[in-house]
């Protein structure tokens, strides 16, 4: 049985080289020197459906990301690891979109396609939110399973058999109905790095682009209305000095506290 | 129902999960300045002990849903039937452990509901009137306030962000108890698993070592290991990170979805200090981060940060050490 399944992918401001907030203290600051990159939680989401479709040939994979211009590299690199089509759904907007809105692009999109399945990242790394996989599930009308480390689709595409990672090393068992959403944990496989003969060619096919303006989408239900530096919740103390005279300082804390033998 | 906040706390075998303190302490806020009333909604196939431990310990109204064979949880069974308890009563808010579970059933049901879901709550305050949520972006780095635009919203509360304090309420409150049917049509549980262990413990260390992604490549966990060994009843742990790349068992696995630990000692290496992490490691009673990016989370949560390369810093570290025992 043929099977169309559709990875939401993110791109996001490398949260390694995030470093400022915004003029307005609305969002973290991007600049030229700022690097995009996918989220990675969705590489995971990426490389589960390419190893689907590798075992079977009557699967097809689309990557859709939500977001300006510039994210269609993310489709790319996606493409570059295997997918088949990308769809880009374009926004005029830099920051934090609506999860609400995202949710219902994406399901938009599953329902103009047929999808099957719909896989995404557990999170996005920037806005740390889990919503928009379990919310496109909710506007569609489908069963979610979320924060998932093992994954069996059933051979007649009837069902989806998971694991959901839970607290303490535990995991919730379930059999889900397909057309599903799985949200996916890291760790569950390991995202292939694209070769440069795969990304020349992903550079070269078409996406689809489609105007979040022309979906129809809700209006947003949430606000980000300031960013800032968490506050501190233990002193920080930040050791000066050479690194001979920091480790010196260190060990003269951990005698002083008994922590050495 | 005249409650206009509702918190659904998580219980199994007849027991309230550690994250009710949370919801409770977090409803609480909204009480600040006005008088606002909170209920609690339970909901299994066997609700009688939870729903009497709520109401006789924290003094809430409860609302204990009976809904036969719900033994276990599923997602799908949980959205519908907290649909029709909450379309009934109408909250303003709606308070939901940050747990896997929560994080789970959450942002479907607040669809249903057509309320905002914030997730990851760990302050909850009032700007210009309105209420604002703080809850971390970029790994901890940052912290966002959020606000809603909805009748009803939906809020995750961090586990461990709200700690709430010990008083034992004036009365007892009330039980209501209802029943509803939910029946699974999509979603089969079949129960909780294990995962099997490797034998690391690490409650038992008084201090721990923890390697991050800083770490850099698996080689370099030996130096972690010669770090911990300078330590009686020490033990190695990680990150999410390196036990996701198979570096360290996920029994070494620091973190809310991994062990929550509490050693005299904890010293970060190359942790970038993302919530999950934190929450793991939040009881610790001295913590060292040692990391190369001076603007890493990691670093509002440690009593003493250092920033350097872990590959050459922990090496000299032991120098230093090693000749100091000589002298």
């Amino acid at each position: 049985m043929t099977m169309n399944i559709l990875v939401c992918v993110k791109q996001v401001l490398d949260p390694e080289a995030a470093v400022a907030i915004d003029r307005d203290a609305r969002w973290v600051a991007s600049g030229p020197e700022t690097a995009y990159r996918m989220n990675r939680y969705d590489e995971f989401a990426v490389e589960a459906a390419v190893q689907l479709q590798e075992n079977d040939t009557r699967i097809t994979v689309d990557v859709i990301t939500v977001g300006p211009e510039r994210s269609d590299a993310v489709l790319r690199r996606a493409m570059g690891m295997g997918a088949d089509h990308g769809i880009h759904v374009t926004t005029d907007f830099e920051g934090p979109l609506d999860p609400r809105v995202t949710a219902a692009a994406v399901a938009s999109v599953a329902r103009d396609r047929s999808c099957g399945l719909i896989l995404a990242g557990v999170m996005s790394e920037d806005a740390m939110q889990g919503l928009v996989g379990p919310m496109a599930a909710e506007c569609l009308g489908w069963p979610c399973a979320t924060s998932v480390m093992e994954m069996d689709v059933a051979g007649d595409r009837s069902a989806v058999a998971v694991e959901r990672e839970m607290e303490g090393g535990r995991r919730d068992v379930l059999s889900i109905r397909l057309p599903a959403v799985i949200t996916v944990q890291s760790g569950i496989n390991t995202p292939r790095y694209p070769s440069l003969s795969n990304m020349l060619r992903a550079n070269r096919q078409p996406l689809d682009i489609l105007s979040a303006d022309g979906l129809g989408l809700p209006t947003p239900l949430q606000a980000v209305t300031q960013v800032r530096r968490p506050e501190k919740s233990r002193a920080g103390l930040i050791l000066g000095g050479s690194p001979e005279e920091k480790a010196q300082q260190l060990l003269g804390m951990f005698l002083e506290r008994s922590f050495l033998g | 129902m005249d409650e206009s906040i509702v918190i659904i706390p998580e219980h199994e075998n007849g027991t309230l999960s550690a994250t009710t303190r949370d919801l409770v302490a977090a409803a609480r806020h909204f009480q600040a300045d006005s008088s606002r009333k909170i209920r609690a909604i339970v909901l299994g196939d066997d609700v009688e002990s939870p729903a009497r431990q709520l109401a006789g310990e924290c003094g809430l109204t409860v609302t204990a849903v009976h809904v036969p064979h719900l033994t276990t949880y599923n997602g799908e069974v949980y959205r519908q039937v907290l649909e029709t308890v909450l379309a009934d009563c109408r909250p303003d808010f709606v308070l939901i452990p940050h747990s896997s579970r929560g994080q789970d059933f959450a942002p479907g049901l607040a669809v249903r509901l057509e309320a905002a879901c914030i997730t990851g709550v760990e302050r909850i305050g009032k700007a210009e009137g309105r209420w604002v949520f703080s809850r971390s972006i970029y790994g901890g780095k940052f912290e966002a306030d959020v606000s809603s635009s909805t009748a009803m919203t939906v809020l995750t509360i961090s586990p461990g962000a709200f700690p709430g304090e010990d008083s034992s309420p004036a009365a007892s409150g009330r039980v209501e108890f209802i029943t509803l049917a939910g029946s699974p049509e999509r979603t089969r549980s079949l129960g909780v698993r294990q995962r099997p262990s490797g034998g690391t413990d690490l409650s038992a260390a008084r201090v721990i070592v923890a390697a991050g992604r800083g770490v850099g490549e698996p080689e370099n966990l030996e130096l972690i290991e010669r770090f911990a060994d300078l330590f009686p009843r020490s033990a190695v742990a990680g990150s999410r990170i390196v036990c996701d790349a198979g570096w360290l068992d996920y029994d070494c696995q620091v973190g809310v979805t991994g062990a929550t630990v509490s050693p005299d000692l904890y010293v970060a290496c190359g942790i970038s200090g993302a919530v999950q992490h934190i929450g793991g490691m939040r009881g610790a009673g001295f913590v060292v981060a040692i990391n190369t990016d001076p603007g890493a989370a990691i670093f509002n949560s440690a009593d003493v940060g250092i920033v350097e390369d872990l590959t050459t810093f922990i090496p000299r570290l032991i120098e230093v050490y090693k000749d100091s025992r000589e002298i």
